[in-house]
């Protein structure tokens, strides 16, 4: 009997076969899902307040969003683009157009590395317009929009609430980011060199937006009168020298606008939220097919040296052992 | 060359299945004849030493296969090649008046705007320089970081593409030419570094500003170019008014930021553009002029070099597979003895 009715003799020449087939390195074309986004940072007074932690120390809302942000281009799959604007006042301002980020990631690391409060051309942040004008931009741009915000209006909102969304809710896919802790922090206070020196007073702040008309309740304020004080005569107090993550506001700009929401917790995969919520779109990739020959041929292999009980040759196709004859 | 760093392997855990080598040593891999007893025969160190040598070939196979899905290459590198060209620090304005024609009015199908002007001659003059690093900086209201120098010229072009969006309210110069200077890197002496500003105006500069970039400009040998986009019947950089009552900071603050770059004491020149043309003739200037050796590193890619392993598998299994062709059987095949 010769060796070449071994089993073992089929299983060395299909894995010679695999180990050539392995040098030709066959590929197969598929396609995989790619995102298109543009991501507003938020860069106003109220995201320098620290409360998020970076190894026990904390760390500012927007350099928590900027560590995020370097990561996710990071893992975005290649052919995807990445454009990045700042929000600040009531409009989003354009730094870099979208650009496919795996060529370009250095360069869009060390933009994200360099945002700063100090770009803010105002003090204000009018967040729901800033929300639509984003929205705009990013359709002018065909991508997915990602706003990372606080929600923190300043001067606040009027009691009527927000200017209502004029465009078509989901035509631009996309997420609002909350970024922020739930419980309120005390926001930095900068001087004019834009040294820190300390937080802001309940006075260094506007708590009430007292344009257009008072609140149908005005009247039970102390004081009122309906010429010389239509908003009581008390001044305006609140919690706006605080600041936490305004949830509900955004929540609501999320369904007014048709985005997702999603909140910026420690830790939070916001590769799968932008999944979720990201507009369909293909780029090509290729799979190599050599690692499996690799470990299709190291199978085949494991079975050439295997204890064999003498007297029974070993069969290819089944484990059983075959009579011989 | 290479140093060990430079090796790399696309799947290390591939390389726990090593052990996997071993087995030619625990089993023979051939058929155990079924002998009474062969403590009679004589030694043979042939037979022992092609033995060994089937299982080192053996052993090689297996831990070539996993080499190979391991996936071995060598690291890409970059490799530094010195060739004509710049540092080019592009400071760029922003403000809201850049939106508009160089007659002053809002763009319309016949003229194009001044920032949408200044973009187009900007990735051209991009395109054209290959080997040049650029590096972005925005300055309206406040100054704004854009883009760290980088030979990526994709990124570069999205970056220039972005300037023709609206823009904001003022012409802060001074803070974006400030801003400008961390662009470069200090640590790298051999090369041509230019700053070309590109705004349609300018702000009167504080003092203590001014003292801050005459040291700036001081630390570096760089040349510095304005483009000045002038808007009709806005007053130039040259012609001094007739009144020398208006020549004032205040009154003509292009004309003094002219001067105050004239006294800066590095190479410094401005264009004043009245239009696309010219724009494109004063960056075609700037294209000649702006020729000096710059260190640029050359990117080659990641070599994979599972083929290597492959063909080192494909060559011990065809060995294996020759040897058990010629495998004989000894002796008639023995009943199967059941228990």
């Amino acid at each position: 009997m010769s060796g070449r009715a071994d089993a073992r003799f089929r299983l060395l020449l299909a894995a010679t076969a695999l180990a050539c087939l392995g040098i030709a390195d066959p590929q197969i074309d598929y396609r995989r899902q790619r995102y298109d986004a543009l991501f507003v940072v938020d860069i106003s007074g109220s995201m320098n307040v620290r409360d998020y932690r970076l190894d026990g120390a904390p760390q500012s809302r927007l350099d928590h969003v900027k560590a995020t942000l370097a990561a996710l281009i990071a893992d975005l799959p290649c052919g995807s683009r990445a454009g990045v604007g700042v929000f600040a006042e009531r409009r989003p301002f354009l730094l870099i157009a979208p650009v496919e980020t795996c060529a370009n990631f250095a360069p869009l690391a060390g933009m994200l590395q360099q945002l700063d409060w100090r770009m803010a051309w105002e003090g204000d942040s009018y967040i729901a317009s800033g929300l639509y004008q984003s929205i705009d931009l990013a359709a002018a741009f065909d991508t997915d929009l990602v706003f990372l915000s606080d929600g923190q209006e300043a001067p606040p909102l009027h009691w009527s609430g927000a200017a209502p969304f004029e465009g078509e809710p989901g035509a631009v896919h996309g997420l609002i980011v909350g970024v922020g802790d739930v419980i309120p922090s005390p926001i930095p206070k900068f001087d004019r060199d834009g040294r820190e020196s300390g937080f802001l007073e309940p006075g260094d702040v506007v708590q009430e937006n007292r344009s257009g008309t008072p609140p149908p309740d005005a009247e039970r304020r102390e004081g009122w009168h309906p010429r010389n004080a239509p908003w009581g005569a008390a001044a305006a107090s609140g919690e706006e020298h605080l600041s936490a993550v305004h949830e509900a506001h955004l929540r609501a700009l999320a369904a007014a606008t048709g985005l997702g929401y999603v909140r910026l917790t420690p830790g939070l995969r916001l590769d799968r939220a932008l999944a979720g919520h990201a507009a369909p779109r293909e780029a090509d990739a290729r799979l190599s097919l050599a690692p499996w020959c690799a470990a299709a041929a190291l199978i085949l292999l494991t079975a050439v040296w295997r204890p064999e009980r003498a007297g029974r040759p070993l069969s290819l196709l089944s484990l059983r052992p075959r009579r011989p004859a | 060359m290479t140093a060990a760093t430079d090796w790399l392997l696309l799947r290390p855990w591939a390389l726990l299945l090593l052990p996997l080598a071993l087995l030619p040593w625990l089993y023979a891999g051939r058929h155990v004849s079924a002998w009474p007893w062969s403590g009679a025969l004589p030694a043979d160190p042939a037979s022992a030493w092609l033995d060994r040598v089937l299982r080192v070939l053996g052993s090689l196979a297996i831990a070539a296969f996993v080499l190979a899905l391991a996936g071995p290459g060598l690291r890409g590198e970059q490799v530094e090649r010195i060739s004509t060209g710049a540092r080019v620090a592009m400071v760029i304005d922003r403000s809201g008046s850049m939106n508009s024609t160089f007659a002053g009015r809002a763009p319309d199908g016949g003229e194009e705007s001044k920032a949408a002007a200044a973009k187009r001659l900007l990735k051209a003059f991009v395109t054209r320089r290959e080997h040049d690093r650029v590096g972005i900086v925005a300055f309206s209201t406040s100054p704004m970081f854009v883009l760290p120098m980088t030979d990526r010229h994709a990124a570069v072009q999205a970056a220039i593409d972005a300037i023709d969006q609206p823009g904001l309210a003022y012409t802060d110069v001074a803070r974006g030419l400030a801003m400008a200077f961390d662009l470069f890197d200090a640590r790298d002496p051999v090369a041509s570094e230019a700053i070309v500003l590109v705004s349609d105006g300018a702000a009167v500069i504080d003092r203590r500003v001014q003292e801050k970039l005459r040291a700036a400009f001081a630390s570096r040998p760089l040349h510095l170019y304005w483009l000045f986009l002038r808007t009709e019947r806005s007053p130039g950089l040259f012609e001094a008014p007739a009144d020398p009552r208006e020549d004032t900071p205040q009154r003509m603050p292009e004309r003094h930021l002219h001067r105050f770059f004239e006294s800066l004491g590095v190479p410094y020149r401005a264009f004043e553009a009245d239009s696309a043309a010219e724009l494109a003739a004063a960056i075609a200037t700037i294209d000649q002029a702006e020729r000096g050796e710059v260190r640029w590193l050359e990117a080659l890619p990641q070599r994979d070099l599972s083929p290597f392993a492959f063909a080192l598998a494909a060559l011990a299994c065809a060995l294996l597979a020759i040897c058990k062709s010629f495998e004989v059987r000894i002796g008639p095949p023995l009943p199967v003895l059941r228990p």
